[in-house]
């Protein structure tokens, strides 16, 4: 199989012996978007830059839609876009003079160009703006300006670090809705973050990085098994009696009991689903004025910290 | 949506996206409003030798032309300064690299808007400087050497910006090069000619004593805008020239290797 991402034990070392990269081995499919995930300073964006050729690796390959990047870089660049980091802007030039500059650099013909320009600017809401002076450009539009360069000449592979960099909640929302797009039409998108809560809503799997090492490969379904939670969170009619307080402790199957404001209270328990629900039903035999039950949202980031190695720090 | 892939050494995709580097440089200069600047300048310069009442139009143009090499080194010291690390300095190469092209192509086209932004201004002071000649003395009088002087400011011209350009594909920001390039190749290279003169070396190596043909051509030993310069040698024509050339040759050779082995770490 022909993967649209594919690198082998990928390293890179600095000048300074730093090494961000320890052997990263990348076998991505065509169609898929892919989280990139880790801590700052995990090597996400130096992954990247080999992808594209700005820097080299010490050693390992690296190859998009099956080219090296290393030997057919020409061949290879015109397969993907990228977003890398924060790129800096023309300030003088608008969005139009820039894109028509890229455009002809991938050799896209007058007509072609001139429509595919209106048609991205469309899509990342910059129609407006097209011909704007960049400089006068928010960050959140600047931002968009850049998605709209990477994926200009309609490549079948899309690399974006940190796409909602700087962004508010809209624009992280406008983001994701993107990458969904680019999805239907069938791209492959590579989108890092460090954030997982950021990227499990658009991609199909995460690679977890870590200190330059691939430390975990998970679909997202697989992932969301495994955030179970070992807490519920109940609230009452009224705050417990103190009485009550102390049978609650006793109800089977808890194992801890967290008073919260007497109105409500926080149960660990191991987590099972069975459990939850004999639980739940022992409250009520109990005559405990329950009024909600759910269990406690764990956060992506809990199954971050406990992905990435505990020696941190 | 693109013509697909172009093979590894493929010599016309390279010219051609140098072009398309040229042309892209070339509207940041004029967004910029730099190029206009440096025009007007060209224009106004020689406009303020009017005031100098000199008896025959050689002696005018040698006048007027000594002061042409200060507006060269600046206009290449602005629009080279910036061409090659401004991109590593201001991160665009994040946006113009992991693109089809090869880094070269980039800044052969960036290099060659330097030099055609400088003849621009070059061809303006000449052009007003020819009009001054002919309003103030008439036809009649046009000098000789004019175009010996016109060939060598072209020539100049090449050579401050590679010297510019290969400042830039050295120094690690914008305002060093166009600072260092600007006072290079008007007090350093000046004043070396000098101290070589008065040591009984004649500079001719240096290319800002090269550049003396610029109002020489026209006025032997004409004059020159700088620290001082005893007259004791004058560069010759071809020679002269060839040495402009090895600078403009070498400088950008030198830049294009170095900035395209310039790191983005
Ligand atoms: N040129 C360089 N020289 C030395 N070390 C570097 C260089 N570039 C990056 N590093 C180091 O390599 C490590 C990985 O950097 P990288 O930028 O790839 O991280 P990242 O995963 O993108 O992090 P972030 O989330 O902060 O963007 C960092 O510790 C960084 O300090
Ligand atoms: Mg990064």
């Amino acid at each position: 199989m022909q993967y649209a991402i594919e690198t082998e034990n990928l390293t890179k070392t600095f000048r300074n012996g730093f090494t961000a990269l320890d052997g990263v081995s990348l076998s991505i499919p065509k169609g898929h978007v892919v989280g990139y995930l880790g801590p700052n300073g995990a090597g996400k964006t130096t992954t990247i830059k080999i992808l594209t050729t700005l820097i080299r690796p010490t050693s390992g390959t690296a190859r998009i839609s099956g080219i090296d990047v290393m030997t057919s870089p020409r061949e290879a660049l015109h397969k993907v876009g990228a977003l890398i980091e924060v790129p800096g802007m023309y300030e003088y030039l608008t969005p139009r003079e820039m894109l028509t500059y890229f455009g002809r650099v991938y050799r896209m013909d007058k007509a072609g160009l001139e429509h595919r320009i209106k048609e991205i600017l469309e899509l990342v809401k910059l129609s407006d703006w097209d011909d704007k002076k960049i400089g006068s450009f928010s960050t959140g539009m600047q931002r968009r300006l850049v998605i709209a360069k990477s994926i200009l000449h309609g490549p079948e592979i899309v690399v974006l670090d940190e796409p909602v960099l700087g962004l508010d909640p809209k624009g992280i929302r406008d983001v994701r809705e993107l990458i969904r797009q680019f999805q239907r039409e069938g791209m492959t998108v590579f989108l890092s973050s460090h954030l997982l809560a950021e990227v499990s809503e658009v991609c199909d799997s995460v690679i977890f990085l870590d200190r330059g090492k691939v430390v975990s490969t998970d679909r997202i379904e697989n992932i969301g098994n495994q955030l179970q939670s070992r807490t519920i969170n109940v609230r009452f009619l009224r705050p417990l009696a103190q009485e009550e307080a102390t049978r609650l402790m006793s109800v089977p199957l808890v194992e801890d009991v967290e008073l919260i404001d007497n109105g409500s209270a926080r149960l660990r328990f191991d987590g099972r689903p069975e459990t939850s629900h004999s639980i739940l039903r022992e409250l009520l035999l109990r005559d405990f004025p329950v009024v909600y039950y759910t269990p406690e949202d764990v956060g992506l980031e809990d199954y971050y910290v406990s992905v990435m190695s505990d020696d941190r720090r | 949506m693109t013509t697909g892939p172009s093979p590894r050494y493929d010599a016309k995709a390279d010219l051609q996206d140098t072009y398309l580097s040229f042309r892209f440089e070339l509207t940041k200069h004029l967004r910029r409003r730099r190029l206009l600047i440096v025009a007007a300048l060209a224009v106004l310069v020689p406009l303020l030798f009017y005031a100098f009442s000199v008896e025959t139009a050689a002696t005018f143009a040698a006048v007027s032309l000594s002061f042409l090499s200060v507006l060269i080194v600046a206009s290449a010291a602005l629009f080279a300064g910036d061409a090659i690390c401004g991109e590593f300095e201001k991160k665009t190469a994040l946006l113009s690299f992991p693109t089809p092209q090869r880094r070269t192509s980039i800044f052969a086209g960036k290099y060659m808007a330097a030099v055609l932004a400088t003849l621009i201004v070059v061809a303006i002071y000449y052009a007003i400087m020819m009009l001054q000649v002919l309003h103030l003395y008439g036809a009649g009088e046009v000098p000789s050497g004019l175009a010996q002087s016109f060939a060598s400011a072209a020539v100049y011209s090449t050579s401050a910006v590679s010297v510019v350009f290969l400042l830039s594909s050295v120094l690690q920001r914008s305002i060093s090069s166009t600072i260092v390039g600007f006072l290079t190749l008007l007090m350093v290279l000046p004043v070396l000619s000098t101290i070589l003169t008065s040591l009984e070396v004649e500079p001719w190596f240096i290319v800002t004593y090269a550049a003396d043909l610029i109002s020489d051509s026209v006025v032997a030993n004409g004059f020159s805008f700088g620290p001082g310069r005893f007259g004791v040698y004058q560069p010759d024509f071809g020679p002269g020239i060839a040495v402009m050339l090895t600078y403009t040759l070498a400088g950008f050779l030198g830049a294009v290797c170095i900035g395209s082995r310039k790191s983005m770490e």
